[in-house]
């Protein structure tokens, strides 16, 4: 007799394969499409020489940096400095198990499984756990490098976490308060019933898709890798493989932040974002293949839409960056949170919309209250440039010459 | 003695994360060892230093860095911590009858916490913990 948990099990493992395939293939295809979609904004052509339209491009560049040289420079902290693509890539890969990828597979005997890699009862927060941890591959890396200006992205791309964490997590508690549960489960069907989270929660889901681009290192928020200040920031030194894996890292992050945002804010596999009727959850697997494409294809939409984000926007100041953190979106979920546990709390959960425009009034009126701001795009004058040079360089800190 | 079968089933659910774990370290090792047996080996003197803009690097990288940081990572330690602490609260508190006595209490007690952290949080910023210039 087969034990109650193998079925689950056994879906869970087809469905960690498939997915992880999907993943590693879609970073190397996302990159080819990241290319393409900056041609496009820049009005070029793109990567048109490997194979029809480019499309071997991702195949040439694998093959080329597995045989690359594989090159450490001297005074590394060797064993982190080897560590550190394996720390970032590691907690990107384990993040997408528990994203319903589909409802629930009805079994011959009337049993149903799960369609997610584990169904864990932590749910939500286990992805938000995994999602931070991918910092400490960046961070040891920077500071493994012995070089500054890997020292300088590990830094700023630790700091840019932290600070981007708590909306997100903040926001992520107003999901949790509107669907009354922390499994990705629970909450798609709190979203097949009644409205998309999107509906209800409009300022949340934007400022949960701010700090996904934060968080995933990206344009207008990619300070730690920074060309034109950083050369390149964290990887400066890294080549081959090593660097191959940080960038896999930073796409399947990607990826599984934008399963993340479609299950909290675009209702799953849910095709009505209104009340009324929808694709029922239990079913054949006719229906899974369909929920599955449905996820699938919101996903595709929302990383597009981060890329066309990633290449028309420009990147921030490192100050400006922290400020719209600390005194921007932090104070802005705090009433959001606020507001959604009152909301909760009085019954009124149909009208958290309103709740959601009203939070920003009341966060407009309060301005003038709050601490002094500076001006965020305020000219900083650069110490010891010829612009504002500095009388004695000794007392800086900067090296004076010989 | 021997484990409830609910633990068992609880534990079992995580057989899978174990699995995805396993399965991501040897894709990142079985990388890693690839690319230093393929890739060519060629060492030199100029080669070894780090890279810095054409500049002999001078001193090493690791050097003391701005308290800023510091502060910045314990103001963020207060948020996720009370984070944390929500989440729990949130699933219990939306079971409950909205405006029953259980509520008031939970959302009493929780205003309070939310609104302690709000107020050290407006004493930092108007210490200027948030100021990066």
């Amino acid at each position: 007799m087969m034990p109650p948990w193998l079925p689950q099990f056994l879906t869970s493992v087809v469905v960690i394969l498939v997915v992880l395939h999907l993943c590693l293939g879609a970073a190397a295809y996302l990159i080819l499409l990241e290319r393409k979609v900056c041609a496009w904004v820049q009005d070029r052509c793109g990567p048109n020489r490997v194979g029809p339209m480019g499309l071997l491009q991702p195949l040439a560049d694998g093959l080329k940096l597995f045989v690359k040289e594989e090159f450490m420079p001297k005074g590394v902290d060797r064993v982190l400095f080897i560590l550190a693509p394996i720390i970032t890539v590691i907690p990107a890969m384990i993040g997408f198990i528990v994203i319903p990828w589909g409802g629930y597979l009805m079994l011959g005997d009337g049993q149903t499984v799960s369609i997610m890699g584990a169904d864990i009862n932590i749910g939500v927060v286990y992805l938000i756990a995994t999602g931070s941890l991918g910092v400490y591959g960046v961070g040891l890396g920077g500071w493994a490098s012995n070089n500054k200006y890997s020292f300088l992205g590990g830094l700023r791309a630790t700091a840019q976490m932290i600070s981007y964490e708590i909306p997100m997590g903040l926001a992520l508690l107003c999901v949790i308060l509107t669907a009354g549960s922390l499994l990705p489960q629970e909450i798609v069907a709190r979203q097949l019933e009644g409205q998309w989270f999107l509906v209800q929660q409009p300022l949340a889901a934007i400022v949960f898709f701010i700090c996904l681009l934060a968080e995933a290192n990206r344009a207008p928020f990619d300070l730690a890798e920074a060309e034109q200040e950083l050369v390149g920031g964290w990887h400066t030194e890294y080549s081959s493989m090593k660097w191959a894996l940080f960038f896999m890292g930073e796409y399947i992050h990607l990826v599984v932040g934008a399963a993340f945002f479609t299950t909290l804010f675009l209702g799953g596999w849910s095709i009505n974002p209104i009340t009324g009727w929808d694709l029922p959850q239990t079913g054949g697997i006719w229906l899974i293949l369909l929920q599955f494409g449905i996820v699938l294809g919101k996903c595709f939409l929302l990383i597009f839409f981060g890329m066309v984000v990633r290449w028309t926007v420009p990147r921030f100041r490192f100050d400006q960056l922290m400020k719209l953190a600390w005194e921007g979106m932090i104070p802005l979920s705090l009433a959001l949170l606020l507001m959604t546990s009152a909301f909760v709390y009085f019954g009124w959960t149909q009208w958290l919309w309103a709740g959601s425009l009203g939070a920003t009034v009341v966060l407009f009126a309060l301005q003038p209250m709050l601490p002094s701001r500076a001006k965020a795009n305020r000219r900083i004058g650069l110490v010891g440039s010829r612009f504002s040079p500095v009388e004695d360089e000794s007392s800086t800190g900067v090296i004076a010459k010989n | 003695m021997s484990t409830p079968p609910a633990i068992l089933a609880e534990l079992s659910s995580y057989l899978p994360v174990a699995l995805i774990v396993v399965m991501a370290v040897i894709f990142g090792v079985v990388n890693l060892v690839g690319t230093h047996l393929l890739g060519p080996k060629r060492r030199g003197e100029r080669k070894e230093q780090t890279y810095e803009s054409g500049m002999a690097p001078i001193g090493t990288a690791r050097k003391r860095f701005n308290i800023r940081f510091y502060i910045l990572a314990m103001t963020f330690l207060v948020f996720d911590v009370e984070i944390i602490f929500l989440y729990p609260w949130a699933v219990d508190f939306t079971q409950l009858e909205p405006m029953s006595s259980d509520a008031t209490l939970f959302f009493g007690r929780i205003l309070f916490f939310i609104l302690t952290s709000i107020v050290a949080y407006v004493y930092a910023w108007k210490k200027g913990v948030f100021r990066w210039d």
